[in-house]
């Protein structure tokens, strides 16, 4: 145990060079040139979590106000407003697709990491998650009510709303029975794909003819991410951390033999896909695990017959190994790359009396924006998010809006919402969502 | 506006909710999901070849089955002594589905179903109990060798190997057919509709859905098939048949549509209703040896349920959960078999299927 605990923390410091300096620095106060600005859920009070943010085909800054944990609780789409610099709250998304949130069924209560643009069309694709309890129970458990017609949950409503016009377009039931864990548009061919929670099918749908086939069972772990390839090939990951990818020519899925980067002492189960960014130039993607002790990867899915995966080391601080960390503590999201051409994220990071004492007036937990430089893999600590609470460790998704500033949307205290991290003037570009994330 | 809640979190009703919600996952005893390949050393049968649609146990408790998919594949599995793993036997050429296993004393045969039609194919035991697989092991792949349709043109339902384990009775979609394990060549021996699993009843008489709500009984000794031999009690049949036999004496289950369930035997005849499950269709059953029922219900997230005949009553054990080794739900079953120990061991008929095997709980002294 001692050998593992010594070479997990080498290998931390030898992937996070130069963390340890830029954290300090960082830490000298409002010095940094990447102020973060809090815009809580105000017209949504009950809201508890924002477990989707992404950039719409406008280049505007759309989230998820989720109400996961409230009986009857619904979600609510809103966007970033620049001109008020405020959210503008879109619509009762449980309304719009008449299911509203008094039925006694489980609700329309969450958008889950599935924004997906239509950048033809100006149309967002949103598709709703499950696990927001009936109004009269205080908890809601897909697998006790499969069979209970008077609790389960409708289906994953897939919505169209139109950017350009503020209008919802159309609304269909996406997965009957599930939620929809994370979605992907794959524009040129006008499919959406999507993985349903908690019985983890891949599933198509067609937006032509507005069919969906299930494709079938991945495994019991969702991966929290999909991506697209250059041909038209989808991937994901398995609980045991393997790449599953959907190939449209064969119709069928398959899993890699390699495993995902994780720790030495860890076998790979629940390395599953958290987050994955696309490189801006298209050949290669950057992802985070959705496990305790979260790795950055890079992965090049044009290779073949598999693709080469690059190993960049944890994203968070080394641990007791025999604590199984709470995955709501340790934490890694919101991959994107931004104008400059740098990938950004958010790590979490804790007060570890042994290895990360962190003494007031530092917080317990933060929430940390990382930069990360592609061409010579350094990442430097850039900002903190600074959340009312002071506790801000955990971000679902984060975005680049089209004036190339940094949206992260946020979970955990209350209340909910999202941070907006300003650019450096000397980074920031026009159109910086350009070319634009397909998936949530 | 946000709805209000409408509950009171002290009621009774809620907190026996919550405590109900709380075993939503194997109520009792243990299930054990195992892959489809050694663990550590080789690597499953791709996703969607693995679905487990068929199952046989020997008598030294090494499992035989077969897989439905883009490929059907023949396992065989041990897990006594230093075994602990499932071998991938090999997909067989031009089969999509497999609906029955039935082994021998030194052969297996299987019976798929693909473009080329209903076939049997067979192969040799693999000897995986007594070898070593924690120092040293050697496993040869036999080949699997075709023996032809089971009748033109029509996919076989199920199929049996007799007490004996000398000879297989099965059924296409249109005939009865036996063969010799041994020498498996098919022959036709009548004509029936094949619907449902076929079972070998208490005194060695093959039973399989018949027209009319009956059955048909196959005697494998005099090889001859009498038509609409039983009356199926009054319930809805209109699902096909699963059966589960008592390994102690024979005794045979079943259920209807509606997931009432019926004992049979060859002496007696068909019992009264004997309890009803909490879901339907009923799937695959395996009865253990003080006499137990057990066997999943409903569709897509079955759950599993009990049958104690002494009790006479129906208990739901929850949704199938592996928590010791792979961590996985089990969503959906094909087959099951009686262990050698008693133990039950379930084919899951899902993508990424594995074998499952539950220990049932001990009962206690009365």
């Amino acid at each position: 145990m001692s050998k593992a605990r010594g070479m997990v923390r080498r290998d931390f410091m030898k992937a996070g060079a130069g963390v340890l300096s830029a954290g300090l620095a960082a830490a000298k106060g409002s010095e940094t040139p990447y102020p973060s600005k809090w815009y809580p859920f105000t017209e949504h009070p009950e809201s508890d979590t924002c477990w989707s943010l992404s950039v719409g085909p406008d280049g505007r800054i759309y989230a998820s106000s989720c109400a996961e944990g409230v009986p009857g609780g619904v979600v609510k789409p809103v966007r970033y407003n620049e001109e008020k610099d405020k959210l503008d709250f879109l619509f009762n998304l449980a309304e719009k697709v008449d299911d509203p949130g008094d039925t006694g069924h489980a609700t329309q209560c969450k958008i889950h990491y599935s924004f997906a643009p239509s950048m033809s069309d100006g149309v967002m694709y949103m598709a709703t998650h499950l696990s927001g309890p009936p109004i009269d129970l205080p908890v809601y458990n897909p697998w006790y009510s499969w069979h209970d017609e008077k609790r389960l949950f409708r289906g994953a409503a897939l919505l169209a709303f139109d950017t350009r016009k503020d209008q919802v377009l159309w609304w269909d039931t996406l997965i009957p029975k599930e939620g929809c864990r994370c979605l992907l548009h794959d524009e040129d061919r006008r499919l959406l794909y999507a993985l349903s929670y908690p019985r983890d099918h891949f599933f198509i749908y067609d937006l032509k003819t507005h069919k969906r086939r299930d494709i079938g069972r991945i495994g019991s772990i969702n991966g929290q991410a999909l991506f697209l390839d250059k041909s038209h090939r989808v991937w994901t990951t398995d609980d045991y951390g393997h790449l599953v990818r959907y190939t449209p020519e064969t119709d069928r899925l398959e899993v890699s033999p390699l495993t995902l980067p994780h720790p030495i002492y860890m076998t790979g189960w629940h390395s599953v896909f958290y987050d994955v960014a696309p490189s801006p130039d298209g050949e290669c993607v950057y992802a985070s695990t959705w496990c305790p002790n979260p790795y950055l990867m890079r992965i090049w899915p044009n290779e073949k017959p598999w693709p080469r995966v690059e190993s960049l080391g944890p994203a968070t601080q080394p641990r007791d190994l025999t604590m199984p960390v709470d995955m709501f503590l340790d934490h890694c999201g919101g991959l994107t790359f931004a104008g400059d051409g740098q990938l950004y994220y958010v790590a979490s990071r804790w007060h570890d009396p042994v290895r990360n004492p962190m003494p007031p007036p530092r917080k317990s937990r933060e929430g940390v924006v990382w930069r990360l430089d592609p061409k010579t893999l350094k990442r430097e600590e850039v900002s903190r998010l600074e959340h009312p609470t002071g506790l801000a460790q955990y971000v679902s998704r984060g975005a680049v809006d089209h004036n190339g500033d940094l949206f992260f949307g946020h979970v955990g205290e209350r209340p909910s919402g999202i941070f907006k991290v300003s650019m450096p003037a000397s980074r920031k570009r026009k159109n910086a969502h350009l070319p634009i994330r397909m998936w949530g | 506006m946000q709805n209000k809640p409408r509950f009171d979190r002290n009621s009774p009703e809620i907190k026996a909710y919550l405590e109900d919600v709380a075993q939503t996952f194997t109520r009792e005893g243990t299930l054990i999901a195992f892959e489809t390949c050694m663990p550590g050393m080789t690597v499953p049968i791709p996703l969607d070849e693995s679905r487990i649609t068929a199952l046989d146990i020997i008598a030294d408790g090494t499992i035989y089955g077969g897989t439905s998919g883009h490929q059907a594949h023949l396992i065989v599995a041990c897990f006594r002594g230093l075994t602990g793993l499932v071998f991938d036997i090999g997909a067989v050429e031009g089969a999509t589905q497999c609906a029955a296993v039935c082994c021998g004393a030194k052969g297996v045969v299987a019976f798929v179903n693909g473009p080329k039609g209903g076939r049997a194919v067979s192969t040799k035991l693999v000897r995986l109990f007594g070898q070593d697989f924690i120092q040293e092991w050697g496993v040869r792949r036999p080949a699997i060798e075709d023996q032809g349709e089971c009748a033109p043109g029509e996919a076989v339902v199920d199929a049996v190997a007799v007490a004996s384990r000398k000879q297989v009775v099965g059924t296409t979609t249109g005939h009865v057919f036996a063969l010799d394990i041994d020498a498996p060549k098919p022959r036709i021996v009548g004509e029936a509709p094949g619907k449902g699993k076929i079972a070998v009843g208490s005194r060695g008489g093959v039973f399989g859905r018949d027209e009319g709500d009956s059955l048909w009984r196959y005697d494998p000794e005099r090889q001859a098939l009498e038509r609409r031999a039983v009356k199926l009690p009054a319930g809805d049949w209109s699902q096909p048949l699963g059966w589960a036999a008592d390994p102690h004496d024979g005794l045979l289950y079943t259920a209807d549509a509606q997931g009432q369930l019926f004992s049979f035997s060859e002496a007696g005849g068909f019992s009264a209703p004997l309890g009803r499950t909490m879901l339907k269709p009923v799937g695959p059953m395996a009865v253990t040896f003080d006499g137990r029922l057990f066997g999943f219900c409903g569709a897509e997230i079955a759950k599993m349920f009990c049958f104690d005949p002494q009790q006479r009553e129906v208990t739901n054990l929850g949704v199938a959960a592996s928590i010791i080794g792979r961590k996985r739900y089990g969503y959906v079953f094909g087959d099951a078999a009686t262990g050698r120990d008693g133990e039950l061991v379930f084919g899951e008929n899902d993508n990424g299927g594995h074998l499952w095997l539950y220990f049932p709980r001990i009962k206690s002294r009365a």
